[in-house]
């Protein structure tokens, strides 16, 4: 009798040690997933106006793009020393924002489309915005196996004994536009060309 | 609570057809989890069957078990080379060269993109010169791991669809699966050996009448397990390695969320009728596509699709249409 207690007691407390692990080393790498997307954020400053400056030759007369993607490269470096996620995020999306008008710029101009160079910084262009997708899908994949662990049964105790808290992943708003469907989006888009 | 689960999951199936990428993960893991466990399950009747029989044979209890521990040993040696140096001895085979960020430039970026939505380290990547599209991964962990492509799968596949297959590889890696093939095919080998061995022992001098009639049982359930079980573990092994293709299958569609691009590059692959010259017998299980694909009846077709390493590409191309 005495060996089976001490068999189930033996099993219990490496099952207790092993969801414990589970939950501090879900949370280092959530906590280096999200360092990732500051490297890639990083590396996205760091890349663009190099490559831009590269192709400046046949972009003369597209100065706007060029002062904007200046301060959004300013911005991401500011956000990635202050290590808040949110910041970068903001950051991030402010480049993302410049980079359309500047794909307009070469679609714009057949010549432009046609260089070699172009194509190249197309390419890396979009590399680098994959980059940060997949960086960001990390960290929402983590969080959502430690958030499910964190309440499923019978882990849950675990998680509330030693006070593991819900972490928020990505912060995206629940509500709001991007979970509502507006009357122009009912329609099926025309293409024209 | 399994009931409740399988209840839930036939339910799911028969009211919609649609799955979303969590449940076929979920879904995937299961029936994977079941096959090896009745893999697992037969190996071990099998040897206690054929280490019995053994035991009848040689007059003592723990004859048997020598038997069984020797052929563990030659076919865990015999399988322990290509397990460890998985990537050398296939990169060698196949005459690959490294993979280059300017040459291969969308190969390489996606590999190196989807390595961190997968969580592990950019595997080495390799290129084989030949016009078919097919591609591979292999390495015993994923810090020793490969993925291998062939310049016909990098030209002839747009950068979404490569997404698609690269991340299939990389869901094999993920998933440990050269890790379980290997220990597997310990499994198969062992028991194969026992059955030859048992097949070729000297059936007519040295059998004494003890033990009578249990005796004469055991030594022909022996004998039947000798002939069909290294059949049968073949078969459960090649049910097994076309389970880890649905899988990885559905975990590319969980690292891309684009069912579409791995849809479109399966169709183009098994579109191509070029055969791949690098590929052997040896290393075709790795592949995306079953390299060697010819076409033949219906009833040749059921018996072959046993002894497949990988799920016909129709049946994998309706299951990722359920998951858009």
């Amino acid at each position: 009798m005495p060996t089976i207690l001490i068999i189930i007691a033996v099993v219990l407390l490496l099952w207790i040690i092993s969801t414990y692990n589970f939950f501090v080393s879900s949370k280092a790498r959530i906590r280096a997933s999200v360092q990732e997307i500051g490297n890639q954020l990083k590396r996205q400053a760091d890349l663009i106006p190099n490559l831009v400056e590269s192709t400046k030759g046949y972009l003369k007369h597209e100065k706007g793009i060029f002062e904007d993607l200046t301060s959004a490269r300013r911005a991401i470096a500011s956000a990635v020393e202050s290590g808040d996620v949110q910041k970068m995020a903001n950051a991030g999306a402010k480049l993302a924002s410049v980079l359309p008008s500047f794909k307009v710029a070469v679609e714009d101009n057949p010549e432009l489309k046609a260089s070699e160079v172009v194509g190249k910084l197309m390419d890396e262009l979009r590399d680098t915005s994959d980059k940060l997708m997949y960086s960001r899908r990390i960290v929402i994949d983590l969080t959502a196996d430690y958030n499910i662990r964190r309440v499923s049964f019978p882990a849950s105790l675990i998680a509330g004994l030693f006070g593991f808290a819900e972490l928020p992943g990505l912060i995206t708003p629940q509500e709001g536009k991007h979970v509502k469907v507006s009357e122009g989006e009912m329609e099926s888009p025309k293409v024209k060309l | 609570m399994l009931r409740f689960q399988k209840a839930r999951w036939s339910l799911q199936k028969s009211s919609s057809e649609m799955i979303n990428v969590y449940e076929a993960e979920a879904a995937n893991k299961r029936k994977s989890a079941l096959i090896i466990a009745l893999f697992v399950v037969f190996v071990a009747i099998a040897v206690y069957v054929l280490a019995s029989a053994f035991a009848v044979y040689s007059g003592y209890e723990p004859g048997g078990l020598g038997f069984v521990g020797l052929a563990l040993i030659i076919s865990g040696i015999l399988s322990w080379g290509s397990y460890y140096f998985s990537d050398r001895i296939v990169l060698s085979i196949s005459k690959a060269r490294p993979a280059d960020r300017k040459k291969d430039f969308t190969f390489y970026t996606v590999s190196e993109n989807l390595a961190i939505a997968a969580g592990i380290p950019k595997p080495k990547l390799y290129v084989i010169e030949d016009s078919a599209p097919n591609a591979f991964a292999t390495g015993r962990d994923p810090k020793h791991a490969v993925v291998c492509a062939t310049t016909g799968l990098i030209d002839k596949l747009s950068r979404t669809e490569l997404e698609g297959v690269i991340a299939h590889e990389l869901s094999h890696i993920r998933n440990y699966d050269t890790r379980l093939q290997s220990l597997v095919a310990v499994m198969v080998g062992m028991i194969a050996l026992l059955g030859d061995w048992f097949l070729r022992m000297r059936w007519g001098g040295r059998r004494d009448d003890r033990g009578g009639n249990i005796a004469a049982v055991i030594l022909v359930l022996g004998l039947l397990f000798a002939i069909l079980s290294p059949i049968i573990a073949q078969v459960i092994q090649l049910a097994i390695s076309r389970r880890r293709e649905f899988m990885a299958d559905a975990g590319s569609v969980g690292l891309t969320r684009q069912p579409s691009g791995l849809i479109d590059a399966l169709e183009k692959i098994s579109a191509d009728t070029e055969p791949l010259e690098a590929a052997n017998k040896a290393t075709a299980h790795l592949y995306i596509v079953n390299p060697f694909r010819r076409k033949t009846g219906r009833a040749v077709e059921w018996m072959s699709s046993l002894f497949n390493t990988h799920p016909p590409v129709l049946e994998r191309i309706r299951i990722l249409k359920e998951m858009i």
